[in-house]
């Protein structure tokens, strides 16, 4: 595997944390236009949809960076240091401008 | 605890972690061999904070929340709910995210690596804008409620 000059964890929780930035911002919006269903059913698992939709954020981050982390043989997934950047900042913006999008427009 | 006070501790503890952000970001840029045990140790306190930051504000955001809610919803400025704080109280949780992952990424062997240090620099320099747009959305959710307040009074409410 290429020495990309960062351990597994930086490249698996990295990774993690991108994907798991876009589904939260899907979330968000899917929730939202499913109140009676999807927001109704978050609400009544923890008693509050915005406490249920932490909780599934922090549980897919942690599963996803520990499974990326220990992929590829145990060596972690295979990511140079500028595109686990460009999946990082690119997750951020993206995030941001769904969540924001959304609510300025709807 | 009386719930304005614990108002007052959320966005303090969070203007702490964005200091905590700044000084892993200016350290790591400064980059010297003594940098790298300090960059750590901000690292963990920045997320230590952010995680203090989301269960305080969490906690009075679902237990407080609803009587401001109603109040801005009626009051001049309603977007204060409908943009600001919906946005605000959902770009957190990706907040909270990134400065768990600060820690991870310092974790690296900075002091050898370019690599792991331009990491940490977009890491850390991402979690400041970001924290300061949640603390200026703060400022705009109380002014909504101040807004709302006047109006009801000057309604005779």
């Amino acid at each position: 595997m290429e020495d990309t000059g960062i351990g597994k964890y930086t490249r698996g929780f990295g990774l993690s944390f991108a994907i798991t930035s876009l589904l939260s911002a899907l979330l968000v919006i899917i929730k939202e236009k499913n109140e009676e269903t999807i927001l109704a059913a978050m609400a009544a698992a923890t008693g509050h949809h915005w406490v249920t939709h932490g909780a599934i954020n922090v549980i897919l981050f942690i599963v996803l960076g520990w499974l990326f982390s220990k992929s590829n043989g145990g060596r972690g997934v295979n990511l140079t240091a500028n595109t686990l950047m460009c999946c990082i900042v690119g997750a951020v913006v993206v995030n941001g401008l769904l969540i924001s999008g959304f609510y300025l427009l709807g | 605890m009386d719930n304005n006070t614990l108002l007052l501790i959320h966005p303090a503890l969070g203007g702490l972690a964005t200091l905590a952000a700044l000084w892993v970001f200016v350290d790591t840029l400064n980059g010297s061999e003594a940098s790298w045990s300090r960059v750590k140790k901000a690292s963990i306190i920045c997320a230590v904070l952010i995680w203090l930051t989301y269960f305080t504000g969490g906690y009075w955001y679902v237990r407080y929340y609803y009587t401001d809610k109603a109040i801005i919803k009626s009051g001049p400025w309603p977007i204060g709910h409908g943009f600001f704080m919906e946005t605000k109280e959902h770009v957190f949780l990706m907040l909270l995210l990134l400065a768990t992952y600060l820690p991870i990424a310092a974790s690296n062997n900075v002091s050898a690596s370019k690599s792991a240090q331009k990491v940490l620099l977009w890491v850390s320099g991402l979690i400041v804008p970001v924290s300061l747009s949640m603390e200026g959305s703060g400022a705009v959710i109380s002014i909504a409620v101040k807004l709302g307040l006047l109006l009801k009074k000057a309604q005779g409410g």
